[in-house]
């Protein structure tokens, strides 16, 4: 027994359950299972929380039985880069077994979030029969389902408060899956099914919005036109977060005063996001809630710089603004002086492979922001030119930044005016940004840029590179240093075996690593993998197949995941994926 | 997910002028970082030639952005900057149909000049006057609940909104 721990008994169980509530994170919890045997078996028995960033990391099984009152779980698939088209279709992550083993241990589960996981619509099935408690569902970049298998989620979930579908690839097979919720069902609080293809059935969603009342998050999807839009928000005037599809129409004059009275009810609207395709002439009909909005994402919309920038002068209240480059550096200019509570930018490309004329979005639009918002904290920014001076800039204005990630679109691109590697810029961004966690670096970089990363970037969870470095010893001051790193993915670099090798202790100590078309041997992948028994290291040759035992050490890998797990190598990988 | 305008256009027209200098800017720049690439070590430029953005087609995994906004994207690249209503038309005992973008349209009578043009033959709409007793033709159209209906009673705004195709059918069938 606890002897040396006999303090542990002057409080009843549910007292230390009760101060473990607190604790915020995960990773304190964790830390208090280590300290005795009692605090690991009430800390297990009272866990209600539990987030798997690799769902190959563990178990289903064993995770359900060291946890048996969990109420809400998230699991995150496939690495990062599978967004980007860079993994091969079947590489994995399925959610089968962890539905299976929670639909069996955890009866009672409330909240299931998913993200990069391939979910069967059997997966919705079993869920949605098995967990009587269901409140939310969220898939986050899934595929693997169709809209039959919502319809049995709308159909079982009789307390669903929320189906939040982000970015999800859905076949559509079941037209009207929504009229699956019974006429009895008034629970909703969001529905966000943005990213779904087919046509919705107007006038059932109509009524699903009208006997809900608490419903405060409405994403709808396809294309609204005008009218319908109108219609929809005179029946939900509660709402807080409102994506309006791929919004279009020319109709007649009268139409614009009444989308301008429907949004003017709309007095708690916080978020606006979806795709403006009806022009810039119902644009001013968002005005009046212009104010309210602490979040705005008018994403893949082609509306241009001068009507943007009426707009965003308006939200005073910003603190997210997610747009396309066609916003320029007059609209981020516009930005900086309206929006001084913004605390996050992300700028996507509206051109990214050069075809059309050149928007005049550059560095100065960035800095200009850098400057104006001191709450900015946030950053996502595609352009096609940057300076380190630039970037020294934005490092001096902005030493709160959390998450910087920019693409510079053409790899390679030097310091604009110098001609220089960018290497200054971004050290002087992880020098002067202490609390730095997240980085994404391109343009020309050579190994210095690493050399100061590993050195500075305490705080680095998370780093995506991308054609830079020079050598092996780039991957090696990484490694070696960046003391919290836990997610490191890398392209086309010259980065190979020896700074693997070398470092592989701190593989174990992150959660996963991708490299693709680097400089990595076979051989090199063995000896790791026989070194470290608790990383499994897939190599992942679309073309080699099943024979990558027999290839000799010396050929070279194009596509390689290493990832920490206490599960041993998975049995679901197909043929062209080998773990090592 | 893609513009819902499927119809072709001829070029990529852009709707400002770009400043003479700034592009000229941006080709230097695109020669001086080939210079460059050249320039750097050895070790770095097989891959760096790997990735030549003149030559290949567009990378399918470059930029990083994703999937949806990549193939929405791609939809738009294939439309002009202006926006495009295409519609069929067809005449009565004509088999192929044609089609017409409405929006190339300022009102009635421009539309019932172009397809004059269009099908060699005078037509009326409830729009234009009746000065001649002999059209042969009249216009039709299929509003968004399906009813045929004669085309110029309602204001030329709403009848965009609502039009799907035309049809020029001969005047006794009216």
């Amino acid at each position: 027994m606890d002897r040396a721990f006999s303090w542990v008994a002057a409080f009843p169980d549910e007292v230390w359950e009760h101060t473990f509530s607190f604790l915020p994170t995960d990773a304190d919890r964790n830390a208090v299972a280590l300290v005795c045997r009692s605090w690991h078996r009430i800390e297990r028995l009272s866990r209600r929380k539990i987030f798997v960033g690799n769902c190959y990391a563990v178990e289903p099984a064993a995770a359900v039985r060291r946890f048996p009152e969990v109420r809400a779980a998230t699991i995150k698939g496939k690495p990062h880069f599978a967004d980007f088209n860079l993994t091969i279709t079947d590489w994995g992550g399925g959610a089968g077994r962890w539905i299976q083993s929670m639909a069996k241990g955890w009866p009672l589960l409330e909240e299931l979030r998913l993200k990069r996981m391939v979910v069967s619509d059997d997966c919705l099935e079993i869920a949605a029969r098995s967990f009587k408690n269901f409140r939310v569902l969220s898939l986050a970049s899934c595929e693997g389902f169709s809209t039959a298998g919502l319809a049995s989620v709308a159909a079982n979930c009789r307390n669903l408060k929320a189906l939040d579908l982000h970015e999800n690839e859905v076949e559509e097979n079941c037209i009207n899956w929504i009229s699956h919720f019974p006429e009895s069902f008034t629970s909703l609080v969001t529905l966000n099914i943005a990213c779904l293809d087919g046509e919705m059935n107007v006038s059932i969603l109509e009524r699903l919005i009208s006997r809900c009342p608490n419903l405060k998050t409405l994403r709808l999807n396809h294309v609204t036109p005008l009218e319908k839009l109108v219609g929809l928000l005179h029946r939900a005037p509660q709402l807080v977060d409102l994506g309006i599809g791929m919004l279009i129409g020319e109709g007649h004059p009268g139409l614009f005063s009444k989308l301008e009275s429907a949004f003017a009810h709309l007095k708690h609207l916080k978020n606006l996001s979806g795709i403006w395709e009806a022009g810039p002439l119902y644009l001013p009909a968002i005005y009046s809630i212009c104010e309210g909005l602490t979040a705005l994402h008018l994403c893949d919309s082609s509306i241009q710089t001068p009507e943007l920038s009426k707009v965003v002068s308006r939200c005073k209240n910003l603190q997210q603004l997610w747009a396309m480059d066609l916003i320029e550096d007059d609209g981020l200019i516009a930005v900086a002086s309206s929006c001084k509570l913004l605390r996050e930018l992300r700028i996507f490309p509206s051109d990214p492979h050069g075809l059309a004329q050149p928007v005049y979005l550059t560095q100065y639009g960035l800095l200009a922001v850098s400057s104006g918002c001191v709450m900015l904290e946030s950053v996502l920014y595609f352009c096609r030119q940057m300076t380190n001076s630039a970037l020294l800039a934005i490092a001096n204005n902005c030493p709160n930044l959390t998450c910087f990630r920019l693409c510079i679109i053409e790899p390679y691109t030097p310091d604009y005016i110098t001609q220089e590697p960018l290497d200054a810029g971004f050290g002087a961004i992880v020098e002067l940004c202490k609390d730095l966690r997240r980085l994404s670096i391109s343009g020309l970089l050579t190994d210095r840029v690493f050399k100061t990363i590993g050195a500075s970037a305490n705080r680095l969870e998370m780093l995506s590179v991308a054609f830079a470095g020079d050598t092996d010893a780039g991957l090696h001051y990484i490694l070696s240093g960046c003391k919290k790193l836990r997610k490191l993915e890398i392209r086309d670099c010259p980065f190979g075996d020896k700074a693997l090798l070398d470092n592989a202790d701190k593989l174990e100590a992150m959660r996963s690593l991708w490299m693709s078309s680097c400089s990595v041997t076979l051989g090199a992948c063995r000896l790791l993998a026989k070194k470290m028994p608790r990383l499994n290291v897939e190599v992942i040759d679309e073309n080699g197949g099943g024979s990558l035992e027999s290839w000799p050490d010396d050929c070279h890998v194009e596509k390689l995941y290493i990832y920490r797990t206490i599960a041993g190598p998975r049995t679901d990988a197909p043929p062209f994926v080998l773990t090592v | 997910m893609g513009g819902y305008c499927n119809s072709p256009s001829s070029s990529i027209d852009s709707s400002c002028d770009p400043d003479l200098s700034t592009s000229s800017i941006f080709e230097q720049r695109r020669d001086l970082s080939t210079e460059l690439r050249l320039g750097l070590s050895l070790s770095s430029s097989s891959l760096q030639h790997k990735y030549s953005h003149k030559e290949k087609d567009p990378l399918s995994d470059w930029p990083p952005i994703k999937p949806l906004l990549r193939s929405t994207l791609e939809g738009k690249a294939h439309q002009s900057n202006s926006e495009t209503f295409f519609v069929k038309v067809y005449m009565e005992g004509v088999p192929i149909g044609r089609k017409l973008d409405l929006f190339a349209h300022n009102g009635y009578d421009d539309l019932i000049k172009s397809l004059g043009h269009m099908f060699r033959t005078t037509i009326t709409c409830s729009h234009v006057s009746q000065v001649s007793l002999e059209k042969s033709h009249v216009l039709t159209y299929e509003d968004e609940e399906g009813d045929w209906m004669m085309v110029g009673d309602v204001p030329w705004e709403l009848f965009l909104s609502t039009v799907k195709k035309l049809k020029i059918t001969k005047v006794e069938k009216c």
